[in-house]
């Protein structure tokens, strides 16, 4: 009986050997990361983080179909490019894009956003020289807004 | 309001090389593509896609955007007032509608 009963858990241990290789999902990009990469030609995680950016936008927003947010940034504005503004969740992350001239004076821009669920809200800039930078806050939905 | 009425507003009055802020709202239903639950057949999207700021006829700035801007989007964007002159926003749709609004400032 013991031995019976080792044979089978043995077999199962096996099993349970054999699947695990199997189980672990294969780790593909994301829609963000795929996103990023389509419209910025680089990848996510070789934009860095900087506290030159404010992203100014609510922790908590009661309805997702209209999130305001800011986006203001101490770099001057003659070395800038490009805003690039990210849902992580969206079905369609990129939300939109923005080119600055010196005209502009400053890095600013503010508009309203449909959010389908809680998650991060990036603002990518390009600099001049070619390099990128980011900022990410969190916005917990408590009503998706999205359709 | 009819799709695509706009308002623009910039203040009247400025000092020489002060930043002024650009705030507009243009009345959009900016809609996602998307299944229409009763008849199960695909809706096309219908939004704004472009939005280009001009003073004196000079390109600023250039928003491009998909759905995921909220419905009648309200923008803001900061100018550099050098000169008096007009501000002028030029906006269109995915289906084809174009529509521009003007302001005036004065800068002494």
């Amino acid at each position: 009986m013991d031995r019976r009963k080792f044979i089978a858990l043995s077999a199962v241990a096996v099993m349970g050997l054999t699947l695990v290789p199997a189980v672990q999902p294969a780790f593909g990009a994301t829609k963000l990361e795929e996103e990023v990469q389509k419209r910025l030609g680089v990848k996510l995680s070789q934009i860095k983080e900087v506290a030159d950016i404010k992203l100014t936008a609510p922790t908590i927003a009661e309805s997702g179909a209209n999130v305001p947010i800011t986006v203001e940034s101490t770099i001057p504005v003659d070395r800038v490019e490009k805003l690039w503004i990210f849902v992580d969740k969206n079905p369609v992350p990129w939300i939109a894009d923005v080119s600055f001239t010196p005209m502009n004076g400053q890095v600013f821009f503010s508009t309203r956003i449909k959010m389908g669920e809680t998650s991060n809200v990036r603002a990518i800039l390009k600099l001049k020289d070619g390099s990128y930078v980011m900022a990410t806050k969190e916005v917990k939905v408590t009503a998706g807004g999205c359709g | 309001m009819a799709v695509g009425t706009g308002i623009l507003r910039v203040p009247k009055e400025a000092k020489k090389g002060e930043i002024i802020r650009v705030q507009m709202v243009i009345t959009h239903p900016m809609t996602p593509p998307r299944k229409d639950p009763q008849t199960g057949q695909e809706v096309p999207a219908y939004n704004l896609t472009k939005l280009d700021l001009f003073f004196n006829d000079k390109l600023v700035s250039t928003v491009n955007m998909g759905a995921g801007v909220s419905a009648n989007p309200f923008m803001a964007l900061t100018l550099k007032a050098d000169e008096s002159g007009v501000v002028k926003i030029v906006y269109e749709d995915n289906k084809g509608g174009k529509w521009e609004r003007t302001a005036e400032i004065k800068v002494s």
